[in-house]
């Protein structure tokens, strides 16, 4: 298209005035900006809540026969910590947050294609995370994240799990819908599929996930809520129910939920590897249709999680095989970004270490994944502490990782202000190398034997030796989660400064190539004066900007 | 639904439904997700039972559903006269199958109802039953939404809301309502007929 049909096909759009009253511009608001700061300080509240009882869990393991928590309120610490993590802090800052504060403005529009719905779905989040901890004081669920029956079926506040979880379920399907609404309808004119930034390409797919899989897990969760509710047998073996029918709808829905809490990731890094590395992403195409790869064979693995729940062996071969192939479309993304690193003029801010530490640690978890999806292997080491150790380096060392190089990496653009650079790598240290020491040494005790979910645990791991350097592995990894927890403090400390101290940003404080980048920081209201125009794809560094209709003062970047 | 329809040009207006239009498909994509996976959970304990229905659980009456079945897809077709009476801006026929449509689903719901108060109480104890309740009821309140959606609309036609062209409500509602109807062929065929 020549750039005079583009200007026709941007010709028709509004500028609104912004919103005067401060409920209307911070509580009801319909500007993805802001909901994207809701959702950041509300899982934020939430992080903080599900990493004590994480520290909590820690701290009774610290002996093997503690008496500070009972079995029951252990149980109820982990259930809470894993579901609140994954449902409350995970999903809602990748989707609901980095969604909203930077899809519609890479892709040049002024907001979601329905801000009224965006509004609504943040405003489910609070209460489902209210019901989630409310579950406490009614006897919080204790099967885990998962709720297996018949387990879950003996705690009355299981009900109010379901209800959260089901709310933040609809929330994450509404968001889904209107993202893919979005990403299909309103790119600035002249951005084709192949132009967008892999950050979009990330969150269509994952908008398709939660539309669809999300949809499954309401279901699940109405029949487990009807099950506690009217005593009906849907899962209870004593009436004709199935406990393992709940196992393949939950997990239909939550392998693919484990993809929606890593493919938004993959794109950040995407962004801030070509950002600070000043090199063209290397395999764009490689690395956009990997992801929808990885979102098509996620519906078709999640028997994996059920090896040791009695299914046929015909059934499990072909699980096994389509899981170990997921490695395939993720080791392309995974050599994508280590060849864009080749050659390039590194800088390393605290955004690159992020995504730098991201690596191989991702690798890591995906590896010990691989191992996991053999059958024999996984029989062996199902229940042991190498699953919590693969799921924390997936999770944690992947995805929070991730996600703290989202945050460093669009604070500018969120606040406008720069977050202290020297606290941004002292924060990284400690929690790199805090989390390595705490998890690392539990893929040792997993080996050995040392069995997840359980409060009390043999006396023969208490003082597992570990390379003859450390005397009493528990008591180690104890002691690094909480260095873990600390770290947070950097981070939080870092933030709050850098509202009076933290340095002016400017437009583009990284000399990026993405369109959010083209516009103020903060952005104002409408995001961009005139939609801009976009006549080729963003990550080519040392060529100029491929950006029509930018005002010449916003269209910067500095660094050479 | 329409509520900016005045003050925006043909072309916005064009943009605006194609996003309401495309967004209502997810939503209704998403909804079939739902019923699916009832529908799985249905089949997965019917296939793990040696017999089926359960011992002492009879299968709900053919002939009443049937009779229902027919109502429901008469209001299909009555929903379809509705929208061609739109489109050749036939308001008095418009309104008269609209008002056809929402008996129908109302006299859905109360064969419904009637069903429901006949059957054991015993029901909800096995899987059957269970299943039962909770995929026809699901749909019964679909049905119900439907029913309070297309009375929404047909409010908002006398209140001048639509135009000849711009008419997105009345679009949605037609595609609930058909999508409504394609579910119970699904149920009708797994409770009363397999």
């Amino acid at each position: 298209m020549t750039i005079s049909e583009l200007q026709r096909e941007a010709s028709h759009a509004h500028i609104h005035p912004p919103p005067q009253g401060f409920v209307s511009r911070y509580v009801i608001s319909f500007d993805h900006k802001v909901i994207a700061v809701q959702y950041f300080i509300t899982s934020g509240l939430f992080f903080v809540l599900a990493g004590l009882l994480a520290e909590l869990i820690r701290v009774q393991l610290l002996q093997s026969h503690n008496t500070l928590l009972s079995a029951q309120t252990f149980a109820n610490a982990y259930s809470v910590h894993g579901s609140a993590m994954v449902w409350l802090v995970i999903i809602p800052v990748l989707t609901g947050g980095f969604g909203n504060l930077a899809m519609p403005l890479m892709i040049g529009a002024r907001d979601v294609a329905f801000p009224w719905l965006n509004m609504f779905s943040f405003w489910l989040f609070p209460p489902a995370g209210i019901l989630v901890f409310l579950s406490f004081l009614y006897g919080a669920p204790q099967a885990g994240w998962t709720e297996y029956p018949p387990v879950s079926l003996h705690t009355p506040g299981t009900a109010f799990w379901c209800a959260g979880i089901f709310l933040i379920g609809v929330s994450s399907t509404i968001t889904g819908i209107n993202f893919m609404v979005t990403i299909i309808k309103m790119r600035a004119p002249g951005m084709t599929w192949t132009r967008m930034p892999l950050f979009v390409w990330a969150t269509l797919v994952t908008a398709f996930l939660s539309a669809i899989a999300t949809a499954n897990l309401s279901a699940a969760l109405a029949g487990l809520f009807i099950q506690l509710v009217f005593h009906v047998p849907f899962y209870d073996p004593a009436h004709g129910g199935s406990p393992v029918l709940w196992q393949h709808v939950f997990w239909f829905y939550s392998h693919p939920a484990v993809y929606i809490m890593i493919l938004p990731v993959f794109g950040i890094v995407s962004e801030v590897l070509p950002t600070f590395v000043r090199r063209p992403i290397f395999g764009y195409r490689a690395i956009a249709y990997s992801s929808v790869a990885i979102a098509l064979v996620s519906f078709m693995v999640w028997a994996h999680h059920m090896f040791t729940s009695g299914l046929a062996q015909w059934v499990q071969l072909p699980f096994m095989i389509l899981t170990m192939a997921v490695g395939i479309p993720t080791g392309i993304k995974i050599f994508s970004w280590v060849a864009t690193l080749w050659d390039g003029r590194i800088r390393f801010t605290t955004p690159l270490l992020f995504a730098l530490g991201f690596l191989p640690m991702f690798t890591f978890g995906g590896i010990t994944g691989v191992m996991l999806a053999s059958v024999p292997a996984d029989i062996h080491e199902h229940a042991t502490y190498f699953v919590i150790a693969h799921l924390h380096y997936v999770l944690f060392g992947g995805s929070v990782f991730g996600l703290f190089a989202g945050l460093y990496y669009w604070w500018p653009k969120m606040t406008g202000r720069l977050l202290d650079e020297r606290l941004g790598k002292l924060h990284f240290w400690l929690m790199f190398i805090s989390f390595n020491a705490a998890f690392l040494p539990m893929h040792w005790l997993g080996l050995l034997g040392m069995q997840r979910r359980v409060a009390f645990y043999d006396n023969q791991f208490e003082g597992t030796k570990l390379l003859h350097l450390v005397t009493d592995t528990n008591v180690w990894a104890s002691f690094w989660a909480f260095v873990l927890g600390a770290s947070m403090l950097v981070f939080a400390y870092n933030a709050v400064r850098s509202a009076t101290h933290g340095k002016i940003a400017g437009p583009n404080p990284w000399g990026a190539r993405t369109l959010e980048w083209m516009t103020s920081s903060p952005p104002p209201y409408y995001n961009f004066a005139e939609i801009p125009l976009v006549l080729h794809g963003p990550y080519d560094y040392g060529k100029p900007l491929p950006y029509a209709n930018i005002s010449q003062d916003l269209a910067t970047e500095p660094i050479a | 639904m329409a509520t900016h329809a005045v003050s925006i040009s043909d072309a916005e207006y064009e943009e605006v439904r194609s996003h309401r239009l495309l967004g209502f498909l997810l939503f209704l994509i998403s909804d079939t997700i739902v019923f699916s996976s009832f529908i799985f959970s249905y089949l997965y304990d019917r296939s793990a039972s040696p017999i089926w229905p359960p011992l002492g659980v009879e299968r709900p009456g053919l002939y009443l559903a049937a009779v229902n079945s027919i109502v429901l897809f008469g209001s299909g077709v009555t929903m379809h006269l509705a929208m061609e009476a739109w489109r050749h801006a036939d308001r008095p026929r418009f309104n008269n199958w609209m008002i056809a449509t929402i008996v129908l689903g109302l006299g859905f719901l109360s064969g419904q109802a009637w069903e429901y108060s006949h059957l054991h109480d015993t029901w909800w104890g096995t899987v059957f039953g269970a299943s039962f309740f909770t995929l026809t009821g699901l749909h019964g309140f679909h049905v119900f939404i439907g029913v309070i959606f297309l009375i929404t609309v047909l409010l908002q036609t006398r209140r001048g809301v639509y135009s000849q062209t711009r008419y997105f409500g009345l679009t949605a509602v037609t595609l609930y309502w058909h999508f409504v109807d394609v579910i119970w062929v699904a149920l009708f065929f797994l409770f009363y007929v397999y």
